[in-house]
């Protein structure tokens, strides 16, 4: 059975570089083209790393805001790139936390906003909406993600910018 | 952890195939047709699949379209179940009864006919004691978005799932990648022509 269009894996670790590195640019604030606005998004309690080949993480940082330490960014400064990030969303008062990654960004854990609900039958049906909420704002992230990859300011200005930010402080 | 409940943890298809008229009684029978049945004479160590409600790893009959339809989402489950022995304790105790076999009669040797048959005896008995390892794998299926959620990353599972949901349906699970989505086809062009990042940085 085929797939739809193959993903290179290298776009996966690209795309949750660009994701963590815009992130904290822009104070978690990303505004998206319509329908999905505003949203707010940031590298929550995880973040691990392989080697730019491998299909597996070989180093995993946790604790309190992981992304912010000097492992990290010793780990992208060595070559790694990443594998998965636990991912906090804000849309509205709407919130959600999972883990996001592999080579064909998987979805792992999601937690969704809860809802009050009457019965099982409405309480998996808001889920399933709360996925297609969640999986709409992805979808805008990674579209924003592919118009900056591919636009003429990404080797002059993105890439510069990139390295220095994820370059370690001296010591 | 599923769609139903906790933390989702989901890969996402598209179905390719078009639903015929009278859609809904033929999903209810095809999810019949290749529903989970215990076989007639119990389990030994095959694994054994089909189809249950989602709610109810015993609900095979999907008579309540309640339990399986909910506008726009077709829901239901693959179960799975394995019998194992401890393959261990079987060959200590297969031995333990050759020995035995061999006492009584005075002989040097078991036949190997004999030897299967006491092998065979045995794996009957504990296997119709024994209960399976029960799994679970969710799948939530948008017939209007042609769209499907399964709820595992296991590639095992994940072949599972689509191997007999082609079986069923005669439909065919596409994995999503993020390039099935951007409007601007020429945009997934220009990405998939990209080269890894030097370095994984710069």
């Amino acid at each position: 059975m085929s797939d739809s269009t193959p993903f290179p894996p290298h776009l996966a670790a690209e795309f949750l570089l660009w994701f963590w590195w815009r992130s904290e640019r822009d104070a978690t604030v990303f505004d998206l083209p319509a329908p999905v606005g505003r949203v707010e998004a940031w590298v929550d309690d995880r973040l691990s790393f392989r080697p730019p080949g491998g299909d597996r993480a070989t180093a995993v940082l946790t604790g309190e805001n992981p992304s912010a330490t000097l492992e990290a960014r010793a780990a992208l400064a060595g070559g790694k790139v990443l594998h998965d990030v636990r991912v906090h969303l804000k849309r509205d008062d709407r919130e959600y936390t999972l883990q996001l990654g592999g080579t064909t960004l998987d979805v792992r854990g999601l937690k969704l906003p809860k809802l009050p609900t009457e019965n099982a039958e409405e309480a998996l049906l808001d889920r399933l909406d709360r996925y297609g909420e969640f999986h709409l704002v992805l979808q805008g992230l990674f579209a924003a993600f592919a118009a900056e990859r591919t636009g003429p300011a990404w080797k002059q200005e993105a890439v510069p910018s990139l390295a220095a930010w994820a370059r370690p402080p001296a010591s | 952890m599923g769609i139903l409940s906790g933390g989702m943890t989901v890969r996402r298809f598209r179905v390719e195939g078009t639903l015929s008229a009278g859609w809904r009684e033929n999903l209810r029978e095809q999810l019949v047709n290749m529903a989970f049945r215990e076989p007639p004479n119990g389990q030994r160590g095959e694994e054994l699949e089909g189809w249950v409600q989602i709610d109810d790893l015993l609900g095979t009959d999907f008579a309540n379209p309640n339990a399986w339809l909910i506008q726009p989402w077709v829901v239901f489950a693959l179960r799975v179940d394995k019998k194992t022995l401890p393959a261990n304790l079987l060959k200590a105790t297969v031995a333990k009864q050759c020995r035995e076999w061999c006492e009584e009669r005075g002989a040097e040797r078991i036949p190997a006919s004999e030897k299967k048959r006491l092998k065979e005896e045995l794996e009957d008995r504990w296997y119709s004691t024994q209960l399976p390892r029960v799994s679970l794998v969710e799948v939530a299926w948008n017939v209007v978005d042609q769209v499907a959620l399964v709820g595992t990353t296991s590639e095992k599972g994940i072949e599972r799932v689509r191997t007999r949901f082609h079986r069923t349906f005669g439909l065919e699970l596409h994995a999503w990648s993020p390039l099935d989505d951007l409007d601007d086809t020429l945009l997934g062009e220009d990405l998939l022509a990209t080269t890894p990042m030097a370095g994984g940085v710069a």
